[in-house]
């Protein structure tokens, strides 16, 4: 029976794009879970399966094996449709490009996902979707009149606002400056500090890493290692021993 | 710049192919016609006037659709750039040279397909001269004298126009910081130019100053064709004239039909689109308007003509001839309206890829996708029929009124529902085919 108390587990998870020759085996027989609550960080040199694997999860790609649990429920079989519909409803995705759609002011990006589930956002629940970004003013604002720090806490509103199951976030702050992306990040730790959000954030930042309970570290599509109240310079001390590894298995 | 414009061409075939089909059968068609006019210079008399009239008169409405259709093609796949435009400004281009390469790619496409366009239009002016003279429109003295200066004049001036178009697209796909338009991957919208509104209230207001001379003036000449004259273009420059100011117009009447697409994620999908990207749709309800006006317009006056001829005195018999050359030209006109439509549907559909993509990862499921473009679909061509038909006015009523019809001509008016519903099934047709993998 599934295990209720992980927010999102997967199990063997394989990924391989294309056949024959030319196949790439972007995860192999990946084995993790995410507990309620807590704030993962995902690393690894560029390549190594990060963004397959938040993809996988996501039901963006369907995984050549193995299995995803969201909650406990096995959803790795699911339709396209349902799958979407699980994505619209219990995941929240940041992306690195944002992806706000530009004829919608903050307000009604944040509300997209429910509009296409066919609810309304109440205002009482918007303004405090916002506030917590600290966009309460820019409620209005179409994405081209706000920064990209601010455009980035648009879409962090809109993944919160579904109460998701578990918030994946590919780079969020690779396209951000630091001091814009330190915001950002204390932002998702508060998340999960004071809304418990389970989160799973993709970099490859060391100091961004920092801000998260927990490291997985991939290599080639495989689990390499974790480490659990990472600091940035213990990070950055094994990812250049990784990049060792890698150099040297190539 | 060159190589890459070159190489670029390869990769975007459909948009390539849009613009060229656009461009080879409207050159085929203007070029045609000019070889009517430059035919005229040795003809003697009658057949002198009727040739300039065919030639001038109706290859001038012609040349109208096709010069329109020809700048729109290149407008909307000159805006599918931006993404690419953003990207090449980012690693150093400078915008003088992303708009030289949108340019030189719209003048390659344009200048190969004009010239293949005047080839056939050196099969197709003489088989049209020849259809005049076996319809004894013409007499046998006079010879067809159409040479290479009306077919590379034709040609030139479509490729010249497309050319322009582009570097007027190049423009705004270069427009603001490069950056900024990469994360946006879309046109900030904007206003109408004023240039725009200005050549669009030009047109509606010279289609309805030919339709006030129709009654008041040639209606009461002798001559039965007078008022075809004036009033014939009518429609097709009011149309064209209410295209030029669809986004608009799409803006304005788009409004009041929201409640109609309901609260589903589909229709607020289809609200929202139709509302606040109307340029990018107005691509997709112009060719419905000059469609559906010259078309309705025209027939209809062809339909007052020849019911009314009689009566109104057909000294030389021709009116036979005049209405299956007009039934002729009509329906080269509405095949190349025709095309343009599907064009338009296909292309702007083409250029929401990203976007669509990008609410699919955000959870709109492939159906709500579709389902929303062919709501958008539906209210473009809503939206093209009501002002077609109102275009076709400027030419029916003149003409109903001046054959004593009444303000509504005695028959024919199944026409209006039928040009309509065709144009429908294209625009919608044209946008269901192209969505049929919005998504991965
Ligand atoms: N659609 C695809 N087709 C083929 N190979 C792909 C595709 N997507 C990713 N890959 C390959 O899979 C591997 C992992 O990619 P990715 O998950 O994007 O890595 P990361 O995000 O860690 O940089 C890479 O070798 C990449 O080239
Ligand atoms: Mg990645």
């Amino acid at each position: 029976m599934a295990d209720h108390t992980h927010a999102l587990a997967v199990e063997g998870l394989t990924k391989r794009h294309g056949s024959g020759a030319g196949a790439v085996d972007a995860l192999v027989g990946v084995d993790l879970s995410f507990a309620r609550g807590t704030f993962t960080a995902i690393m690894g040199p560029s390549g190594s399966g990060k963004s397959t694997l938040l993809s996988c999860v996501a039901g963006l790609e369907r995984p050549t094996s193995g299995r995803v649990l969201l909650e406990g429920t096995d959803v790795t079989s699911w339709d396209e449709a349902r799958r979407t519909r699980m994505r619209r409803d219990r995941i929240g995705f940041v992306f690195q490009d944002f992806s706000l759609i530009p004829y919608l002011s903050a307000a009604e990006n944040v509300a997209l996902p429910a509009r296409l589930a066919g609810r309304r956002v109440g205002a009482e629940a918007m303004r405090l979707a916002l506030e917590r970004v600290g966009l309460q003013s820019r409620a209005g604002h179409l994405p081209s009149a706000l920064s990209g720090g601010q455009q980035q806490r648009v879409a962090i509103a809109r993944a919160l606002i579904g109460q998701p199951a578990v918030l994946l976030a590919d780079e969020p702050t690779g396209a951000l400056d630091s001091a814009t992306a330190r915001d950002v990040l204390a932002l998702l730790r508060s998340a999960v500090d004071e809304l418990r959000q389970t989160t799973v954030m993709v970099t490859h930042d060391p100091v961004a890493a920092s801000y998260a309970d927990m490291v997985v570290f991939l290599v080639d599509g495989r689990v390499s290692g974790r480490m659990t109240a990472p600091t940035a310079d213990a990070v950055a001390a094994q990812l250049a021993h990784l990049d060792q590894l890698t150099g040297v298995a190539r | 710049m060159t190589a890459l414009a070159l190489r670029s061409l390869r990769h975007r075939l459909p948009a390539v192919a849009a613009t060229f089909v656009a461009a080879l059968l409207g050159t085929a068609m203007m070029a045609s016609f000019a070889t009517l006019l430059e035919s005229a210079g040795g003809a003697s008399g009658e057949d002198q006037e009727l040739l300039i009239i065919m030639g001038g008169v109706v290859g001038g409405w012609d040349a109208l659709i096709v010069l329109f259709s020809v700048a729109s093609t290149v407008g909307i796949i000159a805006d599918q750039r931006i993404r690419e435009a953003s990207l090449l400004r980012t690693i150093g281009a400078l915008p003088r040279q992303v708009r030289a390469m949108i340019v030189y790619e719209a003048a390659v496409v344009t200048v190969v397909a004009a010239a293949a366009g005047a080839a056939i239009a050196s099969i197709g002016g003489p088989a049209l001269f020849d259809a005049l003279q076996r319809g004894n429109l013409i007499t046998s003295s006079s010879t067809y004298a159409g040479g290479p200066a009306s077919l590379l004049a034709a040609a030139g001036i479509v490729a010249l126009v497309s050319t322009v178009a582009a570097g007027i697209s190049s423009r705004r796909a270069t427009r603001g910081p490069a950056a900024f338009s990469l994360r946006q991957a879309e046109v900030p919208a904007r206003g109408l130019r004023w240039w725009r509104v200005a050549i669009g209230v030009g047109l509606v207001t010279s289609g309805l100053v030919s339709a006030v001379i129709t009654i008041t003036v040639t209606g009461k000449s002798d001559d039965a064709y007078a008022a075809m004259q004036t009033s014939g273009s009518a429609s097709i420059v009011v149309g064209v004239g209410l295209a030029t100011l669809a986004p608009l117009l799409l803006r304005l009447l788009a409004r009041p039909l929201r409640p109609l697409l309901g609260g589903s994620g589909s229709g607020h999908l289809a609200a929202l689109n139709t509302t606040r990207r109307a340029y990018l749709l107005a691509g997709m309800l112009a060719p419905v308007i000059v469609l559906i006006s010259g078309a309705v317009g025209t027939l209809l006056m062809v339909g007052i003509d020849s019911r009314t001829l009689t009566a109104a005195g057909d000294p030389e018999g021709v009116g036979d001839t005049i209405t299956t050359i007009n039934s002729v030209v009509l329906g080269m006109v509405c095949l190349f309206a025709a095309i343009m439509v599907v064009n338009a549907g296909v292309a702007v559909v083409s250029q929401r890829r990203p976007e669509l993509d990008r609410l699919w990862r955000l959870g709109a499921t492939s159906d709500q996708l579709r389902t929303s473009i062919v709501m958008e679909a539906a209210m473009v061509a809503a939206i093209g029929i009501l002002l077609g038909l109102l275009g076709s006015t400027a030419t029916a009523v003149p003409y109903s009124i001046v054959r004593h019809e009444g303000l509504i001509p005695n028959g024919q008016l199944w026409l209006a529902p039928l040009i309509a519903g065709l144009a429908a099934v294209l625009a919608v047709g044209s946008a269901w085919g192209a969505q049929r993998r919005p998504a991965r």
